[in-house]
């Protein structure tokens, strides 16, 4: 976790642990410094000077001041000295209420308070108003006995005055006595404390030191390996792993930095060999393509010469077609002569074909009448043939019957053989005429066949006739028609033969635009040679790069 | 001996005078269904329905040819309570032989049908025993017909 904890957080909780405890140091000492100030130099300079003052002046608490001018004024004879006197004790008086009231509010309400304030004051009021009403009356009326006897009164109260006094000035001196014995022991304790305090301020900033020593050296060592790594990669020496560390901290996020960055370095040089690669045979299919290019320019070229000779020989032949179709338009105008001639020749044919169809159709009605009768000669045919086969079946029972007889039998055997051989005869008879009658039907088919077939001839020929008129007919309109068009074709070969010289012309602009191709690859080609040569150095430069395996 | 002499496919064949009840002319039949392919139908004769066998079918394997010639001959097979008419169906049936020599051809076991050839006549006509020309499967059915 303190590993973890960075540079500068780590640095900061240091000085923050510094500052608590100077401030911790700061207010034990101020605290003793104000708890016992009293003790300070100065203060004894100021003591000294009020207990000069208080022992060199009468104390106005004390009213021996006040009893000693009593004294005096009962031996006095001299009235201004008398007069002097009792203002005197006037003014002791006034002083006395007033320190009286000081001290009344000063004062805790303890036992040395009550002596002061209660006790020792309560006497010297009762001395005071002695004084003033009793003594001060007897003085001025010079009666000196009663002066004395009140003077004694008041002697009391002054003793009594002086004990509580004595008692208090003993109860303070106990009291500072014990006050000065605590300050003793507060300053020891505090004195203990700030040497404590002042030691763990020590100890932290030897700890401080120590790790900002320990800090500075891990940093001096990693920035080292991080310069030596820089060096190397300087020098194109990418093999180098880079230690990684665990540290989150700056120079460990320095370290991962550095590695990544000699990751990608290598990455970034390893593809950028690939593509010098790429680019040397891009650059020299570049090259090589332009060449193709420049020879299938020169091709072209070539080409466009052939084509150019090509037209040129175009232009001549439709200037002979043009002469050829003039000869032929003579020859239309006689074939369209002819071709009437051969129409009024064609209206007599076609009267001769009708007669000759007429004929036919008659052939054909006599043709069918004869297939007809054969029909019902084959009819009659075929009963006589049934009628044998019964007698042929009649005859072989009878026969057989007869067979079965036996002797009795044999004359009707005879008769049913007899019989059987008439039938046979017949049915050879019939077979006969059978035969007979389907070759005359076969001849009468054929015939009619032949006969429509002629019919059949006669009618298209009639068509054909037609046909032929109506041909005529077109012949001479489209040999007619034909003038005209070869009217449209020689302008359209006029117009051809100048496309032709148009097309020549084009030809020569586009050898000329080939030409200019051919020098703007010559150009390519040797921008093609400057790029193989940036890439080539290129290549030089990254084989500087050492990647290892 | 008389012999009614027929064709049956390419073979000339005849039968004896005697083993013939009657010869009918072609007529249509009523097929009877699920026979057996020889049998090709049932033929009303003297009041009772004779079955007809087509020997073309039975010995060429094809149907006789629908002409004149082609007759139904009657004749009679077994004896005594198993006597049976079955008519048989061959192609020009219209012949009456005279047979008075016979001679002995090719002795075939599972054609025992075929009996002696008729030596003086042209073509060499071979007789055929009726009783002998059905096969057994087929009198079985007929015989069959007949108890039930």
């Amino acid at each position: 976790m303190q590993r973890n904890s960075q540079l500068a957080s780590r640095l900061s909780i240091f000085v923050g642990v510094f500052l608590i405890l100077f401030a911790g140091f700061a207010m034990v000492a101020w605290r003793t410094l104000d708890q016992v100030r009293v003790k300070g130099a100065l203060y004894d300079e100021i003591i000294l000077g009020n207990d000069l003052i208080a022992d060199i002046l009468p104390p106005p608490q004390y009213i021996i001041e006040s009893y000693l001018l009593t004294l005096q004024l009962v031996e006095e004879k001299d009235p201004a000295e008398i007069t002097r006197l009792i203002e005197r004790g006037n003014e002791l008086r006034i002083e006395y209420e007033n320190r009286q009231e000081h001290w009344k509010r000063v004062l805790a309400k303890d036992t040395m308070g009550d002596l002061m304030t209660v006790t020792s004051s309560r006497a010297a009021m009762e001395f005071y108003r002695l004084r003033d009403g009793d003594f001060v009356n007897a003085i001025r009326a010079g009666d000196r006995e009663l002066a004395r006897k009140v003077l004694e009164q008041m002697r009391q109260r002054y003793e009594a005055h002086r004990y509580a006094i004595l008692e208090v000035v003993q109860l303070a001196r106990q009291r500072n006595a014990k006050f000065e014995t605590q300050a003793d022991e507060l300053i020891v304790g505090q004195t203990r404390t700030l040497a404590l305090l002042a030691l763990g301020i020590v100890l932290v900033v030897v700890v401080m030191a120590w790790f900002a020593r320990r800090a500075a050296a891990t940093l001096s060592d990693r920035v080292q390996l991080v310069s030596d790594i820089a060096d190397r990669v300087a020098q194109g020496d990418l093999t180098t792993t880079v230690p990684t560390t665990d540290d989150r901290d700056e120079t460990g996020r320095l370290l991962t930095a550095i590695s990544g960055m000699n990751q990608s370095l290598r990455g970034l040089v390893t593809r950028v060999k690939q593509a010098s690669v790429e680019l040397m045979s891009t650059a020299t299919e570049f090259a090589a393509t332009s060449r193709q290019q420049e020879s299938t320019v020169q091709g072209f070229g070539a080409s466009t010469n052939e084509i150019a000779a090509a037209v040129k020989q175009i232009a001549a032949t439709s200037q002979e077609l043009l002469a050829t179709m003039e000869g032929l338009n003579a020859v239309s105008g006689q074939t369209a002569d002819l071709a009437e001639q051969g129409q009024s020749g064609l209206s007599n044919l076609d009267s001769t074909m009708d007669r000759l169809a007429q004929a036919a159709n008659a052939m054909a009605a006599r043709l069918a009448a004869i297939r007809e009768e054969a029909a019902e000669i084959t009819g009659v045919v075929t009963t006589i043939s049934k009628v044998a086969d019964q007698t042929n079946l009649l005859s072989i029972n009878a026969a057989i019957e007869a067979e079965k007889a036996g002797e009795q039998g044999l004359g009707f055997l005879v008769l049913a053989r007899e019989i059987r051989r008439l039938a046979d005869q017949t049915a050879v008879a019939t077979l006969d005429i059978e035969q007979m009658v389907k070759q005359m039907q076969t001849a009468v088919s054929a015939g009619v066949m032949e006969i429509d077939r002629f019919a059949e001839e006669v009618r298209s020929g009639v068509g054909t006739v037609d046909r032929v008129g109506g041909q005529f007919g077109q012949i001479i309109s489209q040999v007619k028609t034909l003038s005209e068009r070869f009217d449209t074709v020689n302008h359209g070969m006029r117009s051809q033969s100048q496309g032709a010289r148009q097309i020549g012309e084009a030809m020569g602009q586009l050898l000329d635009g080939a030409r200019q191709t051919s020098l703007s690859l010559r150009e390519f080609n040797a921008a093609t040679e400057s790029l193989r040569d940036a890439v080539t150095v290129l290549k030089q430069e990254i084989a500087k790069f050492n990647l290892g395996s | 001996m008389l012999a009614l002499a027929f064709r049956a496919g390419d073979a000339l064949l005849a039968l004896a005078a005697r083993d013939i009840v009657e010869v009918l002319p072609r007529v249509p039949l009523r097929t009877p269904s699920l026979a057996p392919a020889a049998v090709i139908g049932l033929l009303p004769f003297r009041g009772t329905l004779t079955p007809v066998v087509d020997l073309c079918l039975l010995v060429a394997g094809r149907p006789s040819a629908r002409q004149l010639g082609t007759r139904i001959i009657v004749v009679r097979i077994g004896s005594g309570d198993k006597e049976r008419l079955v008519g048989l169906q061959a192609e020009q049936v219209s012949e009456l032989i005279d047979c008075e020599r016979t001679a002995r051809g090719l002795h075939l076991p599972e054609h025992a049908w075929l009996g002696e050839h008729v030596a003086d006549q042209p073509g060499l006509p071979q007789l055929v025993d009726p009783s002998e020309l059905l096969p057994d499967a087929l009198i079985a059915l007929f015989t069959d017909r007949a108890d039930a």
